[in-house]
């Protein structure tokens, strides 16, 4: 099989193209589809709402894509269980709506709710700045349902809150961007919505005094469920989605949700605790804080150039970090309390080749893994993928990652090229 | 037995295995004699027995990697053990081979309160880390009611949970990575300090894996930030139906409350009889309930608990208002709570903890199942378990001289977690399937899922040379069991 001549209309990222779109209708349609194309030899890409296809590395043969799209039932909801059965298909925007109606959410930061899936979103284990108090996706998938190379359906977990019967096949596969298999339903844990919520923006005059901050905030009497940091250029994004930062400041974040009396406490008590510190407070509260949660979880995802990194650090790193990137050239938001730091370029147009921009990613990687964290890269054009190695350097579990790979996939069908070096 | 479907080590083979490890670790960290290995034939479940060749003690992971490389040359299968409180037959020693016990591996190797981590060794006993943190602030979540001997690997293990892991979250929402030697004796590091590192889960995946992807030596767990205050509630009522519907009912509210836990009044009368706490003998079943966050907040979550506890034909007979956890009475209500098992010691001569979950909504559904079951089977079964999670543990009291009961303790166990999949809910929640609950296996899973299980597993350890026999059933028919467990937990 070959690549397209032409572009069709079915993208797979990365400049590239399907030769088909398969819209299964069915849990056997699908398993179906997968056998006939492993069969014809073609690759399988899965796809949802198509707002993250350039994630990864570079699609390494040509193949069909199986959009899960049309898999978007409600299997089960048990509301008074906080726990939701439904396919993989689903928006996370229609599932937010069933939930409300149940005064209940799954408190992760998904982008672009309106178009990404529950399929989507476990796939790419996306998270926001909620991981700091919710956790992360891992955190809130009970059971899952996924159809591997072969066409057979594996299913792993429950849908009960705790259990502990084989292996955990809902953490292996979340996160797995594709590569062991397509998800085809997932149970999650539900939360009660909060009560209340606040977004403080803590404006300080210099990076020092934020880090103080970010320090004092790490025993606080509050209980953040958010902890972020904003250098003074992601400042600037900030303030032209109207929200009401100071121009210049560091900017420390705190996100609060609870009940309305707890909320207020809170609120009161970052005044006193930041105020000593000299920050200037702006606090957004109840649906006046919608807009600023909603900045909050889309800086990462809408990049302002070519190449945007994601760095891991110790969190009592994030503020040295922080240091090392020229505000000049960099555009920062980092989820503090985790050590997750976003990094877009915002350099002039004249130094934004791959040469230039070479050295000063090497820079950053050996400053991350020196504390032993990692980088990788979630933005940057096509040609550029292998040689700033999308997911950074192997480390000693890679060859694991990649034997698991090789035991479910062995012909790698599945989002070929899109993963780990190791991982094909 | 499981034992009798694989190979006896060879006299031969025993001595020079004896000698490469003795070289390894010294003679005191090898035990051989009979008398002294014979502790070592089960853990908490008592039902089946087997002796292991040899029983090591490694302080250290190039130890650990030293032992499971002569484990590889004389071709002797090997399991972990850390304190030996499975209920599941765990660290059970399947065809007999090397026992390795991390106990000897105890040091808190780091605590970082910035970056909110701490390293440890396998063989720290959860509580040793519990108190090792007092005063600075956090604390590490997961609380077994087995905390003060039950050690962090084996909670890696076995992916433990206790009464507060219904807010926070169990072992695997806590651990950022491990150190793990392969049965072949590679060592890998399994995620680390810092978070999202490329690749899959591994970590995720590590946890709850009951000893058979190798030997974890090292874990890297989260600290959380205590809550500043709690009130914790005794309420009272007159049946077991009535509780359940409370349960229910505040899950159901959208209050997450940090325990809510559930005993009813076989446990009250053992528990009453042993500490003196002041639990109403006469009561049908009463709850704990526990809530916690900031104080400012107690309030009113305080005022719905008590009106959903009326409103179910109950009364809060108890109101501990806590900031530290010292407060007498809320020691008190714990240790009660913690040490339960003890008490049903009084009750019975034997007695069978089984572990199951259901949706928690299917409580009150449960509960009638199990007073059916005792009905019939003529035994008594008591109740003390996790009710917020829907975690049952239902204990099955009888009288092990009698062969006849015997039978009937073991049927009922079975039907009770035959009802929990029936609900839609698992047949362990939190002790594992070790080798007590291999026959269910398939029961929750089908063929393909367990198929996938078994590459997985392979993937770590190819010949099931660590901990063979355990969790996955071998298709080699179901092991017959004729005693249920006399021992008991959470
Ligand atoms: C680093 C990063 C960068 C992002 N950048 C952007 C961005 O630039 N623009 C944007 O709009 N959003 C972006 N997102 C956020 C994105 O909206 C979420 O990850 C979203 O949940 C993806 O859902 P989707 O349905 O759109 O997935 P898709 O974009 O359709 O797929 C994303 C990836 O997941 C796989 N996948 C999708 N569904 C399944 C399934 N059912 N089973 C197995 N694999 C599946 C795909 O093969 C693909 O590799 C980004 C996310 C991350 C983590
Ligand atoms: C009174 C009582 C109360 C209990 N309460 C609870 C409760 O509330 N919640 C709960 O979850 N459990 C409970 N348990 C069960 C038990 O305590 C837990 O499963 C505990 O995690 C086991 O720890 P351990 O150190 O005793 O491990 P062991 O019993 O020694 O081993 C358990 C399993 O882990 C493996 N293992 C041990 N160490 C390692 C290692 N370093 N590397 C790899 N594998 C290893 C073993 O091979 C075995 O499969 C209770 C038990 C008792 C007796």
């Amino acid at each position: 099989m070959n690549w397209p001549l032409a572009p069709t209309d079915v993208p797979i990222g990365d400049g590239l193209y399907a030769g088909a779109r398969e819209c299964p209708s069915s849990l056997e349609n699908l398993c179906q589809l997968v056998r006939d194309h492993r069969a014809a030899g073609s690759a399988i890409y899965p796809q949802g709402g198509a707002t993250a296809l350039d994630y990864g590395g570079v699609p390494a043969r040509p193949g069909v894509v199986i959009d899960v799209r049309g898999l978007d039932q409600v299997i089960d909801y048990p509301a008074g269980d906080m726990t939701i059965t439904v396919e993989a298909g689903m928006t996370v925007q229609r599932l937010t709506a069933l939930l409300a109606a149940e005064k209940q959410r799954l408190p992760l930061d998904i982008p672009f709710a309106d178009r990404a899936t529950l399929g989507g979103a476990f796939a790419t284990a996306v998270s926001g700045p909620r991981r700091f108090g919710w956790g992360r996706p891992r955190d809130q998938i009970l059971g899952i349902q996924f159809v591997k190379a072969d066409g057979q359906v594996v299913n792993g977990g429950g849908r009960v809150v705790k259990n502990v019967a084989g292996y955990d096949f809902p953490k292996l596969l979340t996160g797995s961007l594709g590569s062991l298999g397509i998800l085809t339903q997932m149970t999650l844990r539900v939360r009660p919505i909060p009560e209340s919520s606040a977004v403080a923006f803590a404006s300080c005059p210099t990076l020092e005094d934020a880090a103080e901050a970010l320090e004092r905030l790490n025993l606080s009497e509050t209980r953040p469920v958010a902890l972020e940091l904003l250098n003074p250029s992601a400042v600037g994004w900030y303030q032209s989605r109207g929200l009401p930062l100071i121009s210049g400041a560091w900017t420390v974040v705190v996100g609060l949700e609870d009940n309305q009396a707890a909320v207020s406490w809170q609120v009161e008590k970052l005044r006193e605790e930041l105020g000593s510190l000299g920050a200037k407070l702006e606090v957004l509260s109840d649906g006046h804080a919608d807009p600023a949660w909603d900045a909050l979880m889309h800086f990462a995802v809408q990049p302002p150039g070519r190449l945007t990194l994601k760095v891991s650090v110790r969190p009592s790193e994030v503020p040295n970090l922080f240091g090392e990137l020229d505000s000049g050239l960099w555009a920062l938001q980092a989820h503090a309390g985790n050590g997750i730091v976003w990094c877009h370029w915002i350099g002039p147009s004249e130094g934004n080749s791959l040469a230039d921009l070479l050295p000063e990613v090497d820079r950053v990687r050996s400053l991350a893994i020196r504390g032993g964290g990692t980088l990788m890269i979630p933005h940057c054009p096509t040609p550029w993928k292998e040689r700033l190695r999308v997911w950074g350097e192997p480390r000693s579990e890679w060859p694991l990652m990649a034997r698991i790979k090789e035991t479910l996939d062995p012909e790698g069908v599945m989002n070929p090229g899109r993963f780990l070096g190791t991982i094909h | 037995m499981a034992s009798a479907t694989l190979p006896a080590i060879s006299g031969s083979v025993f001595e020079a295995l004896q000698a490469d490890l003795t070289a390894a670790l010294g003679a005191d960290g090898v035990l051989a004699h009979l008398d002294e290995r014979l502790v070592y034939e089960c853990d908490g479940y008592v039902v089946e027995k087997s002796v292991p060749d040899l029983v090591v003690f490694p302080t250290s992971t190039e130890e650990v990697v030293a032992v499971v490389k002569a484990c590889n040359k004389h071709n002797v299968p090997f399991v972990p053990r850390g304190a030996g409180t499975s209920l599941a037959g765990g660290t059970l020693a399947v065809g007999g081979g090397v026992m390795i016990c991390l106990t000897r591996m105890r040091r808190i190797l780091e605590i970082n309160i910035r970056d909110r981590y701490a390293i440890v060794e396998p063989g720290v006993v959860n509580v040793w880390l519990t108190r090792a943190l007092a005063g600075t602030g956090l604390h590490y979540a997961p609380d077994p009611s087995s905390q003060g001997a039950c050690t962090l690997g084996g909670n890696v293990a076995t992916n433990s949970g206790g009464p507060h892991t219904l807010k926070y979250g169990v072992t695997v929402n806590h651990v950022l990575g491990v150190e793990l030697v392969l049965p072949d004796g590679t060592v890998v590091e399994i995620g680390g300090v810092t978070e999202d590192a490329p690749g899959y889960d591994m970590a995720g995946l590590v946890v709850g894996n009951e000893g058979t992807f190798g030997i974890v030596t090292r874990v890297i767990v989260r600290l959380s930030r205590d809550p500043e205050a709690g009130r914790t509630f005794l309420g009272v009522f007159a049946s077991v139906e009535d509780s359940a519907a409370a349960i229910s009912g505040i899950i159901a509210a959208g209050i997450v409350p940090a325990a809510l836990e559930m005993l009813d009044n076989l446990l009250i009368r053992a528990i009453e009889d042993a500490f003196k706490f002041g639990f109403p003998t006469d009561a049908g079943a009463v709850l704990i309930i526990e809530t916690d966050g900031l104080e400012a907040g107690q309030d009113r979550e305080a005022e719905a608990i008590v009106k959903i506890v009326e409103e179910n034909r109950g009364e809060i007979r108890k109101r501990i208002p806590w900031r530290t956890r010292t407060e007498p009475d809320y020691v008190a209500i714990w240790k009660s709570r913690k040490s339960a098992f003890g008490a049903i010691g009084r009750l019975s001569p034997s007695y069978c903890t089984q572990d199951g979950v259901v949706p928690r909504t299917k409580l009150p559904e449960i509960m009638r199942r199990i007073q059916a079951i005792s009905k019939e089977s003529g035994l008594r079964i008591g109740n003390v378990f996790h009710a917020g999670d829907g975690n049952i543990h239902p204990i099955v009291l009888f009288d092990e001289r009698d062969p006849k009961q015997v039978e009937r303790a073991l049927d009922a166990s079975h039907q009770i977690l035959d009802a929990c999949i029936e609900l839609g809910g698992s047949v362990t929640g939190e002790h594992g399937i070790g080798v007590e609950k291999l026959s269910f296996m398939p029961k929750l899973f089908a063929a393909e899922d367990l198929a996938t299980m078994v590459q997985i597993r392979k993937v770590f350890n190819p010949d099931d040379r660590c901990s063979p026999r355990k969790m996955l059933p071998t298709g080699a028919g179901c092991i017959e069991k004729t005693h249920p467990g006399r021992h008991a937990s959470a």
